[in-house]
């Protein structure tokens, strides 16, 4: 134990000095591989191979932001990503509220059936799903469409068990008002619940933005033509075609990159919760 | 004709959308695997039943059990985030100014496309790249190191990769556990002259078994079926050395479209990682991680 008061109070002051050294250690270990993109993309024709490396910006110049938009059509592949992000969301909403709400609000045979079957997709592993999904949406004849690559993923298991959770913390006597009013089921959970669920909603639209907006792999399958690929796939595209254009494969991933950062930076409370929710469910 | 009008109608009418969207999505998918595996469904020839022949030959697919291996090997990552990402929730577990910007931070990789992460690294990692440059600068390193074209390295690099994306994840959900735990506990140890790594052995690590179970789980399931940083960054090379059980499923599925083959491959692994998290379900029952 520490003797006197005035070394407690060093010690104190040495021990704040040494976390907000780790936290701005990791801070780096974490931020700055982004950061040093950000600087790469910012010098035109500069080398990432060069000895030194340029770690930092010598001059900013936005060239090969506007050269990148220029060649590679970014508008089309922005709009790509825009409908397919769109489609996977309002799929995802609609399909698992409405999946989720008889099973968290109603009382009927096989509830408990259901409910069963949904866990145990979560703890068998399906190493080959893909395969099969490819196979469904050649059979559906909707291979090289938007919806062929959203469908697989319209609506999940684990969002029909968080929207259940919200759900379930709906009083039921706002169901039996609206019965009592003589209203129809489909109209009490479309006026009456749905708007009292919204943080739910929120959480499931971030998680599925971050997942459609992310998602290369799936797009790259179903989709022949590499016109109607979204951000993601497309920058593994630039990457293969220009190899040596640092500048501009940076600037295009830059470009790919921040609007989910910046969504993320405006709703991290709503997305943490989900995440959290995750192991209560 | 009652029923068509009761509750229990309505409920059904409300899930099946959905639910036949999970059948077809969720659930096809692991039964029709099954049959599959039996089948040389291929786009070049005609299909008919092989009986046990597909496992017959994974087992002498040199390849495949070089894959499996190195699957494996990939778990090695576990245990390290969760060692990462307990010290790291511990790190920003304070009420200090500042802290939640440095919690974002540190999540921001988390929320980045993986596409975007593994090109950043590939260039970091180049042998004439940053990271060779600072390593060698700071005296840890001799001579360059090409940390993904050798086949000494590249693995253990992949699994760099996926655990800096992952860190933050992990900690949010540590952190969560963290934050679970009443104060008082580690105020009446300090009174009994516990030290903080004490206090962390003793309170933190036992009261956060349920997260370690969990993450524990996850992460082991992420590592055994790792795909999006090896297929971007190495599609396995150099020669086999990251080729991993996920890729080699995907390139003889979805590339050399033989989808037989691929099925009964799929159907091995998913018994292996089924057996692996029962482990791990055990080994934390059992305490495992429990210090008593």
């Amino acid at each position: 134990m520490e003797a006197t008061h005035g070394m407690n109070r060093t010690v104190k002051v040495i021990r704040y000095i040494i976390i907000y050294l780790l936290l701005i250690a990791f801070a780096l270990f974490m931020m700055g591989p982004f950061l040093w993109l950000l600087s790469v993309s910012l010098m035109p024709g500069k080398n990432v191979f060069s000895t030194p490396p340029a770690i930092f910006p010598t001059f900013i110049a936005f060239d090969n932001y506007t050269n990148v938009w220029k060649f590679m059509n970014f508008p089309k592949y922005i709009g790509n990503t825009v409908i397919i992000t769109l489609l996977g969301v309002v799929t995802n909403i609609f399909f698992s509220s409405l999946t989720a709400y008889p099973l968290a609000c109603f009382r009927f045979r096989g509830r408990n059936l259901v409910f069963g079957l949904l866990i145990s997709t979560m703890i068998i592993p399906s190493s080959t799903a893909m395969i099969v999904h490819y196979l469904t949406i050649q059979a559906f004849h909707l291979s090289n469409s938007f919806i062929g690559v959203v469908l697989p993923a319209a609506v999940s298991v684990f969002n029909i068990f968080l929207m259940r959770q919200t759900f379930m913390g709906i009083p039921s006597d706002m169901r039996d008002s609206g019965k009592i009013d003589g209203a129809s089921e489909f109209r009490i959970f479309w006026q009456i619940i749905m708007p009292l669920v919204k943080p739910g909603i929120a959480v499931i639209a971030l998680l599925e933005v971050m997942a459609f907006w992310n998602n290369f792999l799936w797009p790259i399958v179903v989709l022949d033509d590499p016109s109607k690929y979204p951000l993601a796939a497309a920058l593994t595209y630039l990457n293969g075609q220009f190899s040596y254009n640092f500048g501009w494969i940076a600037a295009g991933t830059m470009i790919s990159v921040l609007p989910i950062i910046i969504i993320f930076l405006f709703t991290q409370r709503y997305y943490m919760e989900g995440i959290s929710g995750a192991i209560k469910g | 004709m009652k029923w068509f009008k009761s509750e229990s109608a309505a409920a059904w009418y409300f899930m099946l959308p959905g639910l036949l969207l999970i059948s077809i999505f969720v659930f096809w998918p692991i039964i029709y695997g099954i049959p599959l595996s039996f089948t040389n469904y291929s786009v070049i020839s005609e299909t008919h039943n092989v009986g046990f022949a597909n496992f017959a030959e994974a087992f002498r697919d040199r390849d495949f059990i070089i894959s499996l291996l190195n699957s494996l090997t990939y778990v090695i990552v576990v245990p390290f985030i969760q060692i990462a990402s307990i010290l790291l929730a511990i790190l920003v577990n304070r009420r200090l100014p500042g802290v939640k910007l440095f919690r974002t931070a540190y999540y921001i990789p988390v929320v980045t496309s993986m596409v975007a992460v593994a090109l950043i690294w590939s260039w970091l990692l180049g042998n004439n790249g940053v990271v060779n440059y600072l390593l060698m600068k700071g005296g840890l390193i001799s001579e360059q190191v090409s940390w993904l074209s050798d086949s000494r390295t590249a693995l253990y690099v992949l699994m760099f990769i996926t655990m800096w994306k992952g860190l933050g994840y992990y900690m949010m959900l540590y952190l969560a556990g963290l934050q679970g735990i009443p104060s008082d506990l580690y105020e009446a140890a300090k009174v009994d002259g516990a030290g903080s790594l004490r206090l962390i052995w003793s309170i933190t690590i036992p009261l956060l078994r349920p997260h370690i179970l969990f993450c524990s789980l996850i992460s082991l399931m992420g590592a055994i079926r790792v795909f999006d940083e090896v297929y971007i960054l190495t599609k396995g090379g150099p020669g086999t050395a990251t080729l991993t059980s996920s890729l080699y499923i995907f390139q003889k599925g979805l590339e050399q479209f033989n989808f037989g083959y691929a099925s009964a491959l799929g159907l091995i692994v998913s018994v292996i990682i089924g057996a692996l998290s029962i482990g791990v379900f055990v080994f934390n029952r059992k305490g495992g991680v429990n210090p008593y």
